[in-house]
């Protein structure tokens, strides 16, 4: 669901699985707590992802309230998952660098 | 929410946009499950509603408000449940076209107050069925019946995992704040039912919008007309939630010689007719002369009401005010658009004179709106049709009702009626959860084989006229 790793100075957030609200709700405490503790530039790799529900929605602006916009990153993305950050206007935390998923 | 800040609306439509954004991932079946319990949901609170509507706004019927409530529900999912809204909804093998459905962003609801818990049912479930995120933004005489129809709908919604925002709504309304939504850049499209200045300030606003156009609608009741019946069925529409449905018949226009009978019929109805004096006293409670428009304090009332506050002495049992007048204008009040019970009534001298005088009407503040005839003549009611500028020209049918949809015809279902550009809409048709998407299309390969064979140098001859190209083009090798 999702895994933690602080590499290169940023905390590197691991997500799979479609994250709907049920699966959001379990993981808030959790990424909030690694969030507040590790105060770093907040990464999520969302690669294992094929859905997000509002609540994800929700979680990313959370974060981005913590740690700051510019400290914040989306990388790769399916297209479908893409296309929601698109059209919610969280253009600025997409990674430029990040067209796609890794294979 | 109250929108008291600049800030205030940008969380609104940031709302809305992520809530657009999480919408865009929902298959058909995830949004039919949500449509359909958003339908059950405004049904089952059909009655509650209307009596809310009423008592807050103290316009119409409350019963009559419940049939509106039922339309705006029932009979508009049951039009639109098939429909499909999500990705390839079209494919033409043979063109090599198919057609996807997008939704277009978050909408803004302009609800007018004489249909409000009906209006804003009927703009959510379209919305809704078409993944559009919508704001509802009440009148101010009907927030509390407005925001407790959307409230009900979106914990409806949210039972079937819509995302979240995607029904919103504003609990105080101001002129400036409603300008600040209608042109902020992430709203995609106003869907604006309302006064005409409202409407108006939506189509300035920038935003794309799909607005409705004031009505004044005549109803001709031609000499082979069946009379009892006719009567019977205008005073059914007239009637209906004291004439507040903008597509409600404004004036009758009436053959001489079926005249005596169709007033005999309205009398029996309980239609009073006025004199000239009473007439008089009737504009000056009816009409705001300064404005150029209906007095709102009128608005829905029944006719004892109305006749109260005019002074005038009518029989108990009146239902309807009817006033024979001799012209159309400025100089007749009562010939334009009164959302009450009360009729302006015409009697000309044969089928010419009647269709002028629809004309006259139908040009007086109500252009591509709603026009209504009652005859057996399929011929004239062709001729008539022919002459109106009307998006809906209804036939042996009460033009409330008839307007709306889906109760006396199969006019698709709607709480907003576009009236053309006459009426400085977009659209004529009857405003559904089509009018609600972005088709997009894929267009595949399919070269025109007559311009493949053709010359085409033969285009940079001068001395070849459109025959001349026509048949070269059209040529069979």
């Amino acid at each position: 669901m999702i895994q933690f790793q602080e590499q290169d100075g940023r905390l590197i957030c691991s997500f799979t699985g479609p994250l709907d609200t049920a699966v959001c709700q379990r993981m808030e405490a959790e990424l909030m707590a690694k969030v507040d503790a590790a105060r770093l530039p907040v990464v999520f790799d969302l690669n294992g992802v094929d859905f997000i529900g509002s609540m994800f929605l929700r979680l990313c602006l959370m974060v981005i309230k913590n740690v700051q916009a510019n400290n914040f990153r989306l990388m790769n993305m399916k297209p479908p998952v893409k296309k929601v950050f698109k059209i919610a206007g969280f253009d600025q935390c997409l990674d430029p660098g990040s067209a796609g998923p890794a294979t | 929410m109250p929108l008291e800040t600049p800030a205030e609306v940008d969380a609104l439509l940031d709302n809305a946009t992520r809530a657009a954004a999480v919408f865009s991932e929902f298959d058909q079946q995830q949004v039919d499950r949500i449509v359909h319990a958003v339908y059950e949901a405004g049904f089952n609170n059909r009655i509650r509603l209307a009596k809310l509507a009423h008592e807050e706004t103290g316009i119409g019927r409350w019963q009559d408000k419940v049939l509106k409530n039922v339309v705006a529900t029932q009979f508009v999912y049951e039009d639109m449940k098939g429909l499909k809204t999500v990705g390839v909804i079209a494919e033409d093998s043979d063109k090599g076209i198919v057609e996807i459905a997008q939704p277009m962003g978050p909408i803004l609801a302009i609800i007018p107050v004489t249909n409000p818990t009906s209006t804003t049912m009927f703009k959510i479930l379209i919305a809704l069925k078409t993944r559009n995120p919508i704001i509802i933004c009440p009148p101010k005489k009907a927030i509390r019946c407005c925001v407790e129809a959307a409230r009900r709908c979106y914990e409806a919604a949210l039972q079937e995992d819509a995302p979240e925002d995607c029904i919103q709504w504003l609990t105080e309304v101001s002129r400036e704040q409603t300008h600040a939504l209608m042109s902020h850049q992430k709203l995609a499209l106003i869907l604006a039912t309302g006064g005409s200045s409202l409407v108006q300030s939506a189509y300035s606003s920038g935003t794309p919008t799909l607005g409705v156009g004031a009505g004044n609608v005549p109803v001709f009741i031609e000499a082979s007309a069946d009379v009892p019946f006719a009567v019977g069925q205008i005073l059914l529409s007239k009637l209906f939630d004291n004439g507040t449905i903008c597509a409600s018949e404004q004036a009758v226009v009436v053959e001489q010689r079926v005249a005596p009978q169709v007033i005999a019929q309205f009398q029996k109805g309980g239609a009073c007719f006025l004199d000239d004096a009473e007439i008089r006293k009737l504009e000056a409670v009816a009409y705001n002369s300064e404005k150029g428009l209906m007095n709102p304090d009128i608005v829905g009332k029944s006719a004892i009401e109305i006749a109260e506050k005019a002074g005038l002495t009518v029989p108990p049992e009146t239902r309807l005010l009817i006033a024979p007048l001799k012209g159309v204008g400025r100089e007749y009040p009562l010939s334009s658009e009164i959302l009450a019970p009360i009729l302006a009534f015409y009697v000309v001298e044969d089928f010419d004179r009647a269709v002028n005088r629809c004309i006259d009407l139908n040009f007086y503040g109500g252009i591509g709106h709603t026009v209504s005839i009652f005859s057996n003549d399929e011929q004239k009611i062709k001729e008539f049709a022919l002459l109106m500028n009307a998006g809906r020209i209804v036939v042996n049918t009460p033009s409330s009702q008839g307007a709306v949809g889906g109760i006396f015809n199969k006019i698709n279902p709607s709480f907003t009626l576009g009236c053309g550009t006459g009426g400085k809409n977009i659209t004529t048709e009857n405003v559904t959860a089509r009018s609600l998407l972005n088709i997009q299309r894929i267009a595949r390969r399919r070269e025109n084989q007559r311009l493949t064979h053709f010359d085409q140098n033969l285009y940079l001859d001068e001395s070849l006229d459109a025959r001349a190209i026509e048949t070269a083009f059209n040529r069979n090798y």
